[in-house]
């Protein structure tokens, strides 16, 4: 498809319109799951599902729902496909990101279906960018089987005090290990690095957490490598949800405020290290 | 408290990556206390307790929002370090408010690695030091001079230098200043270590550092080893009781001091407590010696090992000249013309120990 000779004829041809008046309310939580290069784009009527997947042991998604944009024009049911999410976020950031008050960039993102290139057309200050970036097919993604009903063990935290617990992590641990339990230690993060290991403790009735709800007493360990993407998440969100299910898999839900207060969603889910017997 | 411990850690890691207390592994500890203000904000209470059997230290902090941080490091056992410098016996002693110290040490450029002190009795002067002549032309000299009247306390018994490493004394100055407590300042000749201290009613901090042995200068009077070559004999003449060469302290005597000086360095050796060749470390690892009971010859020796480390080429036969010519009465009148020797390659008392350059 030669890119250069594409009709741009308004609306009609393209099955996929978003328009943003600022470009950082879909930058700025893109960049909290950019740990990998390819990101798999699904689109529903909802709005935009972007998800990045690491070993087969990770995957990050972050919603952004119809309503936060200016204009959301969808022609088909689902459209999915798959971009280099590191370019992606180049294009946005084309005029060169910067925080100046009231000065936006202007985000109309285009979509002509499979085998078309993902058409962003950025304006800032009367200047007008238009990016194509190819596109491909989407790779399956993993279905973690998550569900509300396995749910052993949630809370939900401000994002604080976590933030300060994961600057401190100790990065020589392999593992991060979280225990929760209805009795103390209630909700605890554990590192075992080359000097000896630490403990993070929270108690269930600390102004910090918003919800307790623990079942029974789990300990499981993740790969730290894993989750170390997920502070970029923490540190946009203001509450986040950590929850458990039977098999010891980890889902991580971030609420994130973009620069207009509205909400969007980031969530991490992440497979346990290795099997460690839950005490009842 | 806690503030107060976390900073004192940071004081430390500025000088070396051990830390002292009850023996602790390399490089566990500083993290724990990564950020002073984090700490300060949240922190109520930290606890430290050793468990013997399992080989941890635990470190436990009470936190803001009833939030616990427990770190549980694994140690190991070593033998305890102790400097042993006995402050009473210097001759120089300094005493002022930190801010005083920190607003010299901070007109030094952060490379700095070395500044030179030293004090006379009209003035204390701060100068960089370099190693190598080389590095004068590369880098910014920076030289300071200070009023005895700006110092709480001031005392000279021994026109001195002490050359030392800035950067353990800018973790100790910055400690000081944030918890506004006087720092004094002890030392000798040059050689002998300098103390850095603060202390109130909770803490006592003490920084020994090593210094340099520095050829003659420009200022006669602080060629003080060279002095050391009369001291057989003049010891008896400034003081009367027998007092062995073996301290150090008392050979280095200018000639041109008062009666208090004199009394100062007369303290009987038996209360020194450097042994011979006492190593007191730096970062730096600057090497530092005591020519204690060594005559004439072995002092020779030692300053050209000592040279031929240390000193900038045109020095080492202009010291060696001035060492070896006769004894004691020569000693006086022939300083000036040190000094002017300095300039050529000449050597006032060649007896052939020049150091090739």
């Amino acid at each position: 498809m030669p890119l250069s000779t594409q009709s741009q004829s308004g609306n009609d041809e393209y099955i996929l319109v978003a328009s943003l008046d600022n470009a950082r309310n879909l930058s700025n939580i893109l960049k909290a799951i950019s740990f990998k290069d390819h990101a798999i784009f699904n689109v529903t009527q909802n709005g935009l599902k972007v998800t990045i997947e690491d070993s087969k042991c990770l995957q990050a998604n972050a919603f952004i729902q119809a309503d936060i944009f200016q204009e959301f024009t969808l022609k088909e049911d689902v459209v999915g496909f798959q971009v280099n999410l590191t370019v992606l976020l180049d294009c946005l950031t084309i005029f060169g990101g910067s925080t100046v008050p009231g000065v936006n960039t202007a985000l109309r993102m285009c979509y002509n279906g499979y085998g078309y290139p993902l058409t962003l057309f950025l304006e800032e200050g009367g200047v007008v960018t238009v990016c194509k970036i190819n596109t491909q097919e989407p790779e399956e993604l993993i279905d973690f089987d998550f569900c509300s009903t396995n749910v052993t063990n949630k809370v939900i935290l401000q994002s604080d005090s976590l933030k300060e617990a994961f600057s401190e992590l100790d990065m020589t641990s392999e593992v991060l290990q979280l225990t929760m339990s209805p009795s103390h230690p209630y909700f605890r993060l554990s590192t075992f690095g080359n000097s000896g290991n630490a403990h993070y403790d929270y108690p269930k009735d600390s102004d910090m957490m918003e919800l307790f709800q623990c079942t029974k007493t789990q300990t499981n360990r993740y790969k730290m490598s894993l989750l170390k993407p997920s502070t970029k998440a923490l540190a946009l969100s203001c509450k986040v949800s950590v929850r458990t299910d039977g098999r010891g898999f980890l889902s991580l839900q971030y609420l994130v405020r973009n620069d207009d207060g509205q909400i969007c969603f980031v969530e991490y889910y992440c497979c346990p290290d290795e099997e460690v017997e839950s005490n009842e | 408290m806690k503030s107060l411990f976390g900073r004192a850690v940071h004081a430390l890691s500025r000088i070396g990556d051990e830390i002292w207390l009850e023996p602790l592994q390399k490089g566990s500890v500083l993290p724990l206390f990564r950020s002073v203000a984090t700490i300060e904000r949240s922190v109520y209470r930290c606890e430290i307790s050793i468990n013997v059997l399992n080989n941890r230290v635990m470190f436990q902090f009470n936190c803001k929002h009833g939030i616990t941080k427990t770190h549980n490091l694994r140690y190991q056992e070593c033998e305890a370090l102790q400097a042993v410098f006995p402050t009473h016996l210097c001759p120089n002693i300094l005493k002022s408010q930190p801010k005083l110290l920190s607003d010299v040490v901070m007109h030094f450029p952060t490379s700095q690695e070395e500044i030179t002190l030293s004090i006379s009795p009209i003035k204390v002067k701060f100068k960089s030091y370099f190693e190598e002549e080389n590095d004068h032309i590369r880098s910014v000299c920076t030289e300071m001079s200070v009023h005895p009247d700006e110092f709480d306390y001031f005392q000279v018994g021994v026109d001195s230098e002490a050359t030392f490493c800035l950067k353990e004394l800018r973790g100790l100055l910055s400690f000081a200043e944030t918890h506004g407590l006087p720092v004094s300042v002890h030392f000798g000749a040059p050689g002998r270590p300098v103390s850095f201290s603060v202390e109130d009613m909770v803490l006592e901090a003490v920084v020994v550092l090593s210094t340099l042995v520095i050829a003659a200068s420009e200022n006669p009077s602080q060629v003080s080893i060279v002095q050391e070559a009369p001291v057989p004999r003049n010891i008896s003449d400034v003081c009367p009781a027998s007092t062995p060469i073996a301290d150090n302290s008392v050979a280095n005597i200018s000639k041109h001091e008062g009666p208090l000086e004199a009394e100062v360095a007369c303290v009987p050796s038996e209360n020194s407590t450097f042994p011979l060749g006492e190593q007191v470390a730096s970062s730096q690892g600057s090497p530092v010696f005591f020519p204690a009971s060594f005559h004439m010859k072995n002092l020779l020796q030692l300053h050209r090992e000592e040279m031929d480390l240390l000193r900038p080429k045109g020095m080492h036969s202009l010291l060696f000249g001035a060492v070896s010519s006769s004894m004691a009465d020569g000693i006086a009148s022939e300083l000036p013309s040190l000094v002017c020797a300095s300039d050529t390659e000449d050597d006032a008392g060649d007896d052939g120990v020049r150091v090739e350059e």
